[in-house]
């Protein structure tokens, strides 16, 4: 069976982010950039299940070059095979979910994974719009997962639960934490990714339907203030705490 | 000054990472030199005992008081310059070693020594010369620190620069701000030629300031720190391998140290900066991944080797042809070529100690746990006897440690009290042993007050009794981390 696993490569959590001059990005200089936490899950739920029931993996990815990096480390753990789908101007979710279902038609893959949530717009959506572009069954913030012949079985975490769901063949399934442990590559791994290819196309064109007016940061915290350091200090503390703060 | 000395609040000041015990009266939080000047002043004239303490990672005692004041230097934690050009920084004492790190990587930038335990400030590094995996290619803290500014117990200010001062003939002068000398005669040791961290470093020319590095506060405080810094490397290769039996394990050690003693400066060859060891036991206390441990794994390394862009790919094929011609499964092996992959694997390695001691203080036991160092070519002899020691006395335990420097930590997981006392006779035996083999008892962590027994196995009374005259003579009224390094009964 044909699996894809579309990885989106987002700026590591632990960088500091700046905005970037015209206030509508991030300013990319001296941010270190990773495979999206999530997608690995996805991959490594896609390469265990090629292990199991055979086939090959197609890992795709959309943005510039440098998502490269991000598609070859998915080489490195085990996927066979590399697209990336080339557009550097901005796109919304719904544009990247239908250049992503365009070339998954193409591939005529009947499983794809998605990580539930990408970590630098967090919009957890494009896996679910690509499943509707696409007519496949979907199953979002998947925990466990199963195939057996076409059949699907998977588990979702629910506010206090968990839902077990059973659908078919063609699916797309968004990974969530806890759906299995992301393997580390091999140094052999690393050295046959080197000979793995990696297709560069153009990613189909498709209108945004939302813009991004302005990118801020969340307010800075405004320093502490200590008052005194024993109980003289008490009334000016409550005196601040109901005048200042107003929380009593 | 700011002082706490209500006993709720000063609980945390009572204890380290190994859960050693104390008590005092009160906990100073000076904010300058001055504060601390005054206080020692006062404590001088008060016979009050004083007892530094940074961030209390350590793993002896040493920071943990007795009696008497403490000294946080918790509030001198400014780094107070950083320049890329001649590459050194000018810090406080109380600057987290991870703090320092981030600053650096910003610039470009790195400090070498890395114990395991990052979140302990650089005045503890260097009071008890710490050293961690890099310390196989870079030597521990001491051949990183270029000066000192150091309050004596008498109050008196001591600055020293690397390179100024040298001990003639086992003798040190030691001129103080004021212009006050201080002769100070060395007792004729021989240092082991292993990594080393057991009582005053001592040597016939010996610098000033190699004095005052390791010597866990006994001598002084450490107020200013200038250190050394080099050029971030480019590229780091970073590798756990795992093999099925321990011998299989040290067999490797063995040709990858060989290989990189050989190149020492080399990005080019296969030249790793640090080995480090963990036993079978050790991952029942791992956490990241131990879920992609490999199963009938026997025992694990990891590698860590500085490369170029350039040579990455040359490095990399290396390293294989070397894994498979010592059969072992490249398959297994994990590898972290990012930043993020490489921080997990350090917490993979800094996950195992940090939960032996949490297991530690759960169960409000004592850590057992060696620090002993040997000679290279005596690891395995000695490996072999601490595994066989622990094996035959029926007590759990874990080795794990810096074997690219023969350096290893047994610990002692034990599962009632009783199980103290003779894990600490275990312990000892294993002392004599590693000073038997020419390596020594206290490789990193020092003395403090739970390994004092040892310092005497290793160099005998007399010795041990000529290096505390030197703190006698810099202490007359022996007020300075009192404990640490010597059984106060030798000053009488
Ligand atoms: C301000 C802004 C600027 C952008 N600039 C560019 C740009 O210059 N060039 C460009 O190509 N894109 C650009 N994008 C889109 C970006 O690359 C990602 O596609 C987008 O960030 C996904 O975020 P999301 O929150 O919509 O994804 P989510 O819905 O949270 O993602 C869910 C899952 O979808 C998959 N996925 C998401 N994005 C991709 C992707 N790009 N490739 C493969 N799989 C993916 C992953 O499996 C991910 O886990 C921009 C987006 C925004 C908001
Ligand atoms: C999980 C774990 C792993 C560790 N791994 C390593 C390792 O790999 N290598 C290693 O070397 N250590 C290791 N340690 C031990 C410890 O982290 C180091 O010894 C560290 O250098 C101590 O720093 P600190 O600031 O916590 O010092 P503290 O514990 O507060 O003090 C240590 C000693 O230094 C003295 N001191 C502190 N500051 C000053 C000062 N300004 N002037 C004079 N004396 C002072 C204290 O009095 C005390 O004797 C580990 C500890 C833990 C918990």
């Amino acid at each position: 069976m044909k699996i894809v696993v579309c990885v989106s490569h987002v700026p590591d959590t632990a960088t500091k982010v700046k905005i970037g001059d015209n206030g509508k990005t991030i300013d990319p200089k001296d941010v270190t950039y990773v495979v999206n936490p999530y997608d690995e899950f996805a991959i490594e739920e896609a390469l265990k299940t090629r292990d199991a029931v055979g086939g090959e993996v197609v890992v795709i990815s959309l943005g510039t070059d440098a998502n490269k990096e991000s598609i070859r480390k998915a080489l490195a753990m085990g996927a066979d095979s590399g697209i990336l789908l080339k557009s550097d101007s901005y796109r919304d979710s719904l544009s990247v979910a239908k250049a992503l279902a365009a070339e998954i038609k193409n591939q005529e893959a009947q499983l794809v994974f998605f990580g539930k949530q990408s970590v630098d717009y967090d919009a957890g959506i494009v896996g679910q719009l690509t499943a509707e572009l696409l007519g496949f069954n979907s199953v979002s913030v998947v925990v466990d997962f199963k195939l057996e012949g076409e059949k699907i079985t998977a588990e979702r975490e629910i506010e206090g639960g968990r839902e077990v769901i059973e659908t078919s063949i063609p699916c797309v399934i968004t990974a969530q934490k806890g759906l299995n442990e992301p393997r580390y590559a091999s140094l052999k791994g690393i050295m046959a990714a080197k000979k793995k290819t990696i297709e560069d196309k153009e990613a189909a064109a498709a209108e945004n339907y939302t813009e991004i007016l302005t990118m801020s940061k969340p307010p800075a915290k405004s320093p502490g203030k200590i008052l005194g350091e024993d109980a003289s200090a008490v009334p000016e503390l409550v005196k601040l705490l109901r005048e200042e703060a107003k929380v009593i | 000054m700011n002082f706490k000395s209500d006993q709720s609040e000063i609980q945390d000041y009572l204890n380290d990472a190994a859960n050693f015990k104390g008590k005092c009266e009160r906990v100073y939080l000076p904010e300058s030199v001055d504060d601390i000047v005054k206080i020692v002043k006062s404590a001088n004239s008060n016979r009050k005992k004083i007892t530094v303490c940074g961030a209390r990672t350590g793993l002896t005692g040493g920071a943990v008081p007795q009696e008497g004041l403490v000294l946080s230097t918790e509030k001198l934690n400014k780094i107070i310059k950083i320049s890329s050009e001649e590459k050194f920084a000018v810090v406080q004492p109380g600057v987290f070693l991870s703090e320092l790190n981030e600053k650096l990587s910003e610039l470009n930038l790195y400090y070498p020594p890395d114990p395991t335990e990052q979140n302990c400030f650089i005045g503890g590094t260097i009071a008890t010369n710490a050293s961690g995996a890099k310390t196989f290619k870079y030597g521990p803290t001491r051949n990183f620190v270029q000066e000192l500014s150091i309050i004596l117990p008498d109050g008196e200010m001591l600055n020293l620069k690397r390179g100024e001062v040298n001990a003639k003939n086992y003798i040190l002068s030691l001129k103080t701000e004021s212009n006050n000398v201080i002769e100070i005669g060395l007792p004729k040791i021989t240092m082991p030629k292993t990594k080393h961290s057991a009582g005053y470093y001592i040597t016939e020319n010996m610098d000033a300031i190699d004095l005052f590095i390791g010597m866990e506060g006994t001598l002084g405080i450490i107020t200013e720190i200038k250190l050394a810094l080099i050029k971030k490397p480019a590229k780091i290769i970073s590798m756990v391998i795992f093999f099925k039996t321990e011998s299989e394990a040290l067999q490797f050690v063995k040709i990858v140290r060989d290989l990189s003693k050989k190149y020492p400066g080399a990005t080019d060859k296969i030249n790793a900066r640090g080995i480090e060891f963990f036993d079978k036991n050790s991952f029942k206390f791992v956490k990241g991944s131990p879920g992609l441990i490999p199963k009938n794994t026997g025992a694990a390394i990891w590698i860590e080797q500085e490369t170029t862009t350039k040579s990455q790919d040359a490095i990399l094929e290396e390293w294989i042809t070397l894994m498979e011609t010592n059969n072992i499964n490249v398959d297994e092996s994990w590898i972290a070529l990012s930043e993020k992959e490489r921080k997990e694997f350090e917490y993979f390695r800094h996950s195992v100690p940090s939960q032996v001691n949490e297991y530690i203080s759960r169960n409000n036991f004592r850590k057992v746990g060696t620090d002993t160092a040997v000679p290279d070519n005596k690891l395995e002899e000695y490996y072999n006897y601490c595994k066989q020691t622990a094996e035959n006395s029926g007590i759990d335990y874990v080795i794990y440690g810096h074997i690219g420097n023969s350096h290893i930590h047994l610990n002692f997981i034990l599962k009632s009290q009783q199980e103290y006392e003779p894990a600490k006779q275990l312990y000892k035996q294993m002392c004599i042993k590693a000073v038997e083999l020419g390596g020594t008892v206290s490789a990193e962590h020092g003395i403090g007050k739970m390994k004092r027994e040892y310092l005497v196995d290793m160099f005998g009374e007399e010795i041990v009794k000529e290096m505390a005259a030197i703190k006698k003579t810099l202490d007359p009224k022996l007020i300075l981390n009192i404990g640490n390094i010597f059984d106060p009964g030798i000053f009488n």
